[in-house]
């Protein structure tokens, strides 16, 4: 009996231990950047390294002077929020069309949808380059929201849901006269609340996280955002790494309160999107 | 004419429910449809992006691709990639995802501390990782110095700088595993893990008989789906490496990048992006096959 005790507490430290490791191998980077960001240029270089924030704030204030990150900031949260908003109208058009509605080749459709998940991003950034070029959109908000404005993901997960409401609500209000853009807009989004604020956050995060497209697609500051931004200051300071410790600190801050915020969300959008996408 | 009103309003409906399939089938034919199949177009082509008419070239780009050493190498990259981090994500999330989904204090802490890197940007979290792995001052090298161990060239060299980039894909893409495993692990039906438990089945010998392969759909899924994502892996190539040192690093998808837009071959990167293709849907399908006979076997 006492054998098992100790196995069992045993267990629970060894638990507990495992755990804790793979906590602080996580966040430790996270912690690193806020050290370095607050260190002088000179204290940097010491060995062993100062495991300890030395509260020099001027980092901060001479990387944000650096480059346009204000202008990057808004050019971020603009174009994630245009695409957010698109891709949420687009999909709960066709989620409503595809869950509710009764038209001729409505199966075939869906089928056919459902395949291009199968196309990798990857194999249409030569493609969709050329085509922006021809329509003189390099270099436009246009160019990194309207290529991304609709979701496969997005549209599967609401047809899911709208076939999982009764028709029946449907049809009573359409004998009431309430038209089927109507009840959309007043009865099935309203209803539909969970996963639009599930596809609200995988797209969200998706594009505030991009790079390649924008890496691709955008020369200008104007229009360029954060994480664009982030890899041009990196290139030009490439080893001022005080500066460039607080440059990635603020442009992460944002990203990371937002998690914390809406963990659940977070952890629901990415394995469902994950599990259609 | 009752008959022929009722014909005209559903035409009427019909045509209304088209509208709402509209916005989202015009973007993705656009952005999606066509230029699948533009890309391919654009692979029988020799084009610089300038010349106004790229001529037909027929299979030459595919002679090409075949043919050319790069190629093939960036493959064997993007294989030794998948061989590095693969194995060790879904280990490394399993473990985590058993010890995540016990009872214990504090759950929803350790959870939180496990996923962060995963939503935090690339870039941003590469700038980092850059200082950790630098040779003379980087902390990597002071904790090696602290066991004793010598101090490595990380992403300096050509030998040391591909697992460089394992450990920041690792550090960054565990997350995603984990919750994953987590989902699976909460949809494991109940009663035969207890019904193990009572037949005095151990905790080790519950994992084995019936937690792993019960979980084995999440694992096929978690190893194609990180593969597939190997295939694409861009960002932090570009950041930390930018494909060196001497191509080290140059995997498929970041050596499809180069050639088009460094290089400007646009002909021959459509090629590359075709094989992309290819390779991606075979290991969907792979997916998809054996998804299909573990249905079977229950």
């Amino acid at each position: 009996m006492n054998r098992d005790f100790a196995l069992k507490t045993l267990f629970r430290v060894l638990h507990y231990t495992v755990l804790s490791l793979a906590v602080i191998v996580a966040i430790f980077p996270f912690y690193w950047v806020v050290v370095t960001s607050l260190s002088t240029s000179s204290h940097v270089f010491d060995f062993p390294p100062v495991m300890v924030p030395l509260w020099h704030f001027h980092n901060y204030v001479r990387a944000w002077d650096e480059a346009p990150w204000a202008r990057y900031f808004f050019n971020t949260v603009f174009i994630a929020a245009v695409t957010t908003a698109l891709v949420i109208v687009t999909s709960s058009l066709a989620g409503f069309a595809f869950g509710q509605l009764r038209f001729p080749g409505r199966g075939a459709l869906f089928v056919l949808l459902l395949s291009l998940i199968m196309i990798p991003n990857e194999m249409l950034l030569i493609p969709n380059y050329v085509l922006l070029k021809d329509l003189n959109w390099l270099n436009t908000y246009q160019a990194q929201i309207i290529p991304y404005g609709a979701s496969v993901f997005g549209i599967f997960l609401l047809r899911q849901f709208f076939l999982s409401l009764p028709v029946e609500l449907y049809e009573a209000a359409a004998i009431d006269g309430c038209s089927r853009i109507r009840y959309l807009l007043k009865v099935g989004m309203p209803l539909a609340k969970g996963p639009i604020a599930t596809i609200a956050i995988y797209i969200f995060l998706g594009s505030w996280n991009a790079f390649l497209w924008p890496l691709i697609v955008t020369t200008s500051s104007s229009v360029q955002p954060i994480q664009v931004g982030l890899a041009t200051f990196l290139s030009a300071h490439g080893t001022a790494w005080t500066r460039l410790s607080a440059a990635s600190v603020f442009t992460t801050a944002p990203i990371m309160v937002l998690f914390l915020i809406l963990q659940r969300q977070f952890v629901e959008g990415v394995s469902q999107g994950a599990i259609k996408a | 004419m009752p008959a022929r009103a009722a014909r005209i309003r559903r035409w009427r409906e019909n045509l209304g429910s088209y509208g709402f399939i509209t916005p989202a089938f015009v973007i993705l034919g656009a952005f999606v449809l066509f230029p699948f199949l533009f890309v391919i177009y654009l692979s029988f082509h020799h084009w610089n992006l300038i010349n106004p008419n790229p001529p037909w070239v027929g299979f030459t780009n595919y002679i090409d691709l075949i043919h050319s050493q790069t190629f093939w190498q960036s493959l064997l990259l993007t294989l030794y990639y998948i061989a590095g981090t693969v194995p060790a994500q879904i280990i490394l999330a399993l473990v985590l995802a058993l010890l995540l989904s016990g009872k214990i204090r504090g759950l929803s802490a350790f959870r939180l501390g496990v996923f962060s890197p995963y939503v935090t940007p690339v870039v941003a979290t590469t700038i980092v990782w850059l200082w950790i792995f630098n040779p003379e001052y980087g902390l990597l090298n002071y904790v090696l110095h602290i066991f004793h161990l010598p101090a490595l060239p990380w992403l300096t060299s050509p030998t040391y700088a591909m697992p460089g980039v394992m450990i920041y894909s690792v550090w960054h893409d565990l997350g995603f595993s984990i919750i994953i495993y987590l989902a699976g692990i909460t949809n494991l039906p109940r009663d035969i893990r207890e019904a193990a438990r009572i037949d005095g089945a151990g905790a080790w010998q519950e994992f084995w008989r019936v937690t792993w392969p019960l979980l084995t759909p999440t694992t096929f899924f978690l190893v194609v789906i990180n593969s597939i994502g190997a295939f694409k892996v861009f960002t932090q190539i570009y950041t930390l490496t930018g494909g060196g040192p001497v191509e080290s690093t140059t995997t498929t998808g970041f050596y499809l990048y180069q050639y088009a837009f460094t290089y400007f071959k646009i002909g021959y990167a459509s090629t590359v992006a075709v094989a992309l293709f290819i390779f991606i849907l075979i290991l969907t399908l792979v997916q998809l096959f054996l998804a299909e006979r573990r249905v079977h076997y229950q």
